[in-house]
């Protein structure tokens, strides 16, 4: 053991120390809807009581318990702080969690391991919003996103649209003549196949691309880089080798906000935040929320609607609700269809405009009656990145 | 010249055009230029706007030296290239810079639209080898103790692995004079012309390193038939990190700019009368 190679185990340790409070953290505002104030005496007292009654650690029960007394401090302050949460699917540094944070900088994000996960979890009021990708301009439709949006309560408050620059990533330091393989996810690793080979590397299929540069950043294995966003390099100390390393320019992906109503849409924001705040018994708890909710759209009631329906099974079923948009003057932006049961498609489209505007309404309704389940998911603004 | 399968006049007169960016070299007349190294991001951004607005066509910087001495400043490495990538971004400028290590081919042609080969590397086979593999057009500079035929053999290396893009540069080659920090070789120009199809360059910086020497070197080297020059320019010269006494100050720099065309304007009209 050198000094060296003892200090490398340390700033391993440290990186796991810092993304398990985090963690820990994130459980605290997770746990708002279950309780009616940050403060819990009960349950603080029998977390100090477990820390000291682990007396065989090295550190002294003063130091660990005066260090977990510190830590619900800081949970609790970030508990009052109300801050709105964003549902993301992946771990930390994900594309999804980028997208989030720019639709709304001050909400915190919480990571979950599935695309369901987040939708259950916006349902149980767990977080305000789930934010998920519908579609990639490389990839297609986001085939498992897409069939739980079919029969989803779940509104579309707001949209990105983000381009999808992958990033060379490496612990600082290192060499980049050195570099010999690449972890990332195979679909990072796909569209970037080109700049793999020119520069020699050998690609290594992992399961997420935020989880490629949390490993390379905690366990620093030889010779090796991530392929991620330039978010997961700030979030894991990592360093951009390269940006932009993806061989087609036009990589985007389109992600969809959801809450449980399209509360700036329909409902007005007072409304809704009334109704949330109900949810957990903390009156005005996400007026933060609202805000956010409300700056998504610049007050308006957005620029665009999305929607979802069954053609009937005969001719003309699907040209006839089309046409219904076509003569109204509403630009469609998307139709997608997406199979439910055998022979059977649920179609997705957007289109341009409010259910404010009286064409737009007048359409729905004639729509509603030409098919089966006409359901408008929400009108809201998309933001492009 | 025996062997010169690939870089010896082609059968029909026809010449290379090497085409990066946008721009022509070997059709016109190109001029190449910026710090001898990159030494800060405002360094370089600065230096690249001044030489856009004189008229420069690319831009130069060095990231990796190969200096006479290991103590010198050896340049910004990966992080110099990310400036010169800045740079290209800001002023649409594409970029030529050196490369000096067989690992770093690859990735200076990440960055860089042209790779340099230094005088020093011409010889280095294997960096050759790997230039040609690059993908990237491939500024050759000849060696300071080399032939013509030497030379362009070295550019033969390239172009057998594939690689159809070299530019030539003619840099000063040693001799017993000692004034001067090289000899510029400017009848090389025209020998270059009747050997190969190959267009060539002039480099009067390194080619004198003397600051005095740059304009009428330049001048003789668009009368030469040069297809083009590459020149060190700082943004101010008295306190780059390297190659101090042949950097020009960006007005020395629009100055000379101003009289190459109008240089490139008489030789115009002499070919006009040649032709007539």
């Amino acid at each position: 053991m050198t000094l060296e190679s003892l200090r490398r185990d340390i700033d391993r340790i440290d990186a796991r120390i810092l993304s398990l409070l985090d963690e820990r953290l994130e459980k605290g505002l997770l746990t708002r809807r279950h309780k009616s104030g940050s403060l819990d005496s009960g349950r603080e007292a029998e977390v100090l009581g477990r820390v000291s009654a682990r007396s065989r650690c090295l550190a002294d029960e003063a130091f660990t318990t005066g260090l977990y007394r510190r830590i619900m401090d800081e949970s609790k302050a970030i508990q009052d702080r109300r801050l709105s949460l964003i549902g993301f699917q992946g771990m930390h540094g994900a594309y999804g969690e980028a997208a989030a944070r720019a639709w709304a900088p001050e909400a915190a994000t919480m990571p979950f391991g599935e695309f369901s996960q987040v939708f259950d979890a916006v349902l149980a009021g767990d977080v305000d919003y789930g934010i998920v990708p519908v579609e990639n301009t490389l990839g297609g439709v986001v085939g498992q996103v897409n069939s739980i949006l079919v029969t989803t309560e779940l509104r579309v408050a707001g949209a990105v649209d983000m381009a999808v620059s992958h990033c060379l990533l490496a612990p600082p330091g290192a060499d980049h003549r050195e570099l010999r393989t690449v972890y990332s996810h195979g679909q990072a690793l796909s569209q970037c196949r080109r700049f793999i080979e020119r520069n020699g590397l050998e690609g290594v299929d992992w399961f997420d691309t935020a989880g490629a540069a949390r490993m390379i950043a905690e366990e620093r294995p030889k010779g090796a880089a991530a392929i991620a966003s330039r978010f997961a390099a700030e979030l894991y100390g990592l360093e951009i080798i390269k940006d932009g390393i993806q061989d087609s320019p036009n990589n985007r992906t389109r992600f969809f906000v959801l809450a449980k109503e399209a509360r700036q849409a329909t409902n007005g924001p007072a409304d809704g935040d009334h109704g949330r705040a109900g949810d957990d018994g903390r009156a005005g708890d996400h007026g933060k929320a609202g805000d956010h909710g409300r700056a998504g759209d610049d007050g308006r009631a957005g620029d665009k609607c999305s929607a979802v329906f069954f053609a009937d099974d005969k001719a003309g079923a699907l040209f006839a609700v089309l046409e219904v948009f076509a003569e109204a003057g509403i630009n469609l932006t998307r139709i997608e269809s997406v199979p439910t049961e055998p022979g059977d498609y649920a179609i997705f489209i957007d289109f341009a405009g409010s259910d404010r505007d009286e064409a737009v309404i007048k359409a729905l309704d004639r729509a509603g009656g030409l098919s089966r389940g006409f359901r408008l998911l929400g009108c809201y603004a998309e933001r492009r990145l | 010249m025996k062997d010169l399968k690939l870089t010896g006049v082609r059968p029909d007169g026809a010449r290379t055009v090497v085409e990066v960016g946008g721009i022509r070299i070997g059709d016109g007349f190109t001029v190449i230029a910026g710090p001898c190294a990159v030494e800060s991001e405002d360094q370089l951004l600065r230096t690249a706007v001044a030489i856009k607005e004189a008229g420069a066509t690319m831009l130069r910087g060095g990231a990796f030296k190969p200096r006479t001495s290991p103590y010198a400043f050896q340049g910004l490495g990966l992080k110099g290239l990310k400036i010169l990538d800045k740079a290209r971004r800001e002023t649409g400028l594409p970029i030529v810079t050196e490369v000096i290590d067989t690992r770093d081919v690859s990735w200076v042609g990440e960055y860089a639209d042209v790779l340099q080969i230094g005088a020093r590397n011409m010889q280095n086979f294997s960096l050759l080898r790997e230039a040609g593999k690059s993908g990237r057009p491939i500024l050759l500079k000849r060696g300071m103790y080399s032939t013509l035929e030497e030379w362009l053999n070295c550019a033969e290396y390239i172009l057998a692995e594939g690689n159809p893009d070299v530019i030539l540069c003619e840099r000063g080659i040693r001799s017993f004079e000692t004034y001067t920090r090289n000899t510029l070789d400017l009848s090389i120009v025209p020998s270059v012309k009747a050997t190969s199809h190959l267009p060539i360059i002039v480099d009067p910086s390194h080619g004198t390193g003397v600051l005095g020497l740059i304009e009428p070197m330049s001048l003789a080297a668009v009368a030469a038939g040069a297809d083009g020059l590459e020149i060190e320019v700082h943004i101010d010269p008295p306190t780059a990190l390297s190659d101090k006494a042949q950097q020009l100050s960006p007005e020395a720099f629009k100055r000379l700019m101003r009289k190459i065309a109008t240089m490139r304007r008489t030789m115009d009209e002499l070919a006009a009368e040649d032709g007539r």
